[in-house]
């Protein structure tokens, strides 16, 4: 075809809207709340769940991966633009992890060598890592499927960015009916489980936010 | 020269707005640009796969254009978009050269020879040649058959076909490029 029959034919095409922040948000939100709320309501919150979020490190096993969820997620927003830079904006998750890091390294260095590998094992790491990675899938489906709307030239570090905000979200709700209050479990099984929707993410994007 | 950035700007807005004719132009502007940019970075393909890849390009400007955010400069996004797609369009055909030398024979075979055998010309001209070169040119050139096996069908050596083919491309082309309309037209008429 010649050039110029291609851009009288593209002239033609009504333009497409902008992907909007709130309505991705809210999707994601729903595709997670459909498993999220079938767990606690089968599953039950922690009973002392009040009690509990007013203690800063039992909260921090919320507010961390919440706040990790929400940087993360407007990074990937900002990655669906071609022109778009990781650079600065990385920072704030960046600190989260870091926050999550010493806090892992505090609790280690307060805890005798011989009871280090029970705290870090705790009892429920199987269904805390199963539980999150699964409950992250619903609403990454979902934004991966919006962030084909974008345009992303690293697809792949969209898709691992997207994948975080899953998991983050994910974790900071299973966090209130988990009652493993160590750091030394949750930020190590957490942390794992969110990476690992992550990876996933990554996956996913890079198949699918190709264009 | 030119402040093309804000002019550009203003015809993208417009363009997202819905006004079709400041869309044609913006493209239309942008389009030898991006012709610059493919053939300086593309000196490992040939010529005739430059202008692919910038309507791949063109396409893509279209598709994505709602990506760009009207308060933003127009030129690093038209630059990140082109910068991926160009990338992305040499790693695929650059990656075609590697494959197993049979199927680069394939390929090398079903390119049309000189250009006048586009396809809805074909005929026409061929009904300029005499109907043995024509039925030649037309296995071998067209529908991609061995030499060897035309020439066993119309019981001719193989280096008789391939004489008699490259005698028939050649007038083929002279056939195309005077005003083949006007050739002799055996069996046209008839």
């Amino acid at each position: 075809m010649r050039t110029e029959d291609l851009i009288s034919r593209l002239v033609a095409e009504p333009p497409r809207p902008p992907l909007r922040a709130l309505a991705m948000a809210l999707a994601m939100l729903v595709a997670l709340a459909l498993p999220l709320g079938w767990f606690l309501g089968s599953m039950g919150m922690r009973p002392d769940l009040e009690a509990a979020l007013l203690a800063p490190v039992t909260a921090a096993k919320s507010l961390l991966p919440f706040v990790l969820s929400a940087t993360s997620f407007a990074l990937a927003l900002h990655l669906a633009r071609p022109e778009a830079r990781v650079g600065r904006r990385l920072v704030p998750a960046a600190l989260v992890a870091l926050a999550a890091l010493g806090l892992w390294l505090g609790f280690w260095m307060q805890t005798p060598t011989q009871a280090l590998g029970a705290a870090i094992r705790g009892s429920t790491q199987v269904k805390c890592l199963t539980t999150i990675t699964l409950m992250s899938l619903p609403p990454l489906a979902v934004g991966l499927l919006m962030l084909r709307r974008g345009a992303s030239s690293a697809p792949a570090l969209s898709g691992a960015v997207l994948g975080l905000a899953c998991g983050g979200m994910a974790a900071a709700g299973y966090a209130l009916h988990c009652t493993e209050d160590n750091p030394l479990f949750y930020v190590t099984w957490y942390g794992t489980a969110i990476l690992a929707a992550g990876g996933i993410g990554a996956l996913l994007g890079w198949r699918l936010l190709r264009w | 020269m030119r402040d093309s950035e804000s002019e550009w700007s203003v015809l993208m807005r417009a363009a997202i707005g819905g006004d079709g004719r400041a869309y044609a132009r913006l493209l239309t502007e942008i389009t030898p640009v991006l012709r610059g940019i493919v053939r300086s970075r593309g000196r490992a393909l040939s010529p005739d796969r430059h202008e692919d890849i910038v309507q791949d390009v063109l396409l893509a400007i279209h598709e994505k254009r709602h990506t760009w955010r009207p308060d933003s400069p127009l030129k690093p996004w038209l630059y990140a978009v082109t910068r991926h797609k160009v990338v992305d369009a040499f790693r695929r055909r650059g990656a075609s050269v590697h494959l197993p030398i049979e199927d680069f024979t394939d390929f090398l075979e079903s390119e049309p020879g000189p250009d006048p055998l586009a396809r809805r010309d074909t005929d026409r001209l061929l009904a300029g040649i005499d109907d043995r070169s024509a039925a030649i040119v037309r296995a071998v050139a067209i529908d991609g058959e061995e030499t060897g096996a035309v020439g066993a069908r119309l019981s001719m050596t193989e280096g008789a076909v391939r004489v008699a083919l490259h005698r028939a491309m050649k007038k083929l082309a002279r056939l195309g490029a005077g005003n083949g309309g006007d050739g002799p037209g055996r069996g046209r008429d008839e």
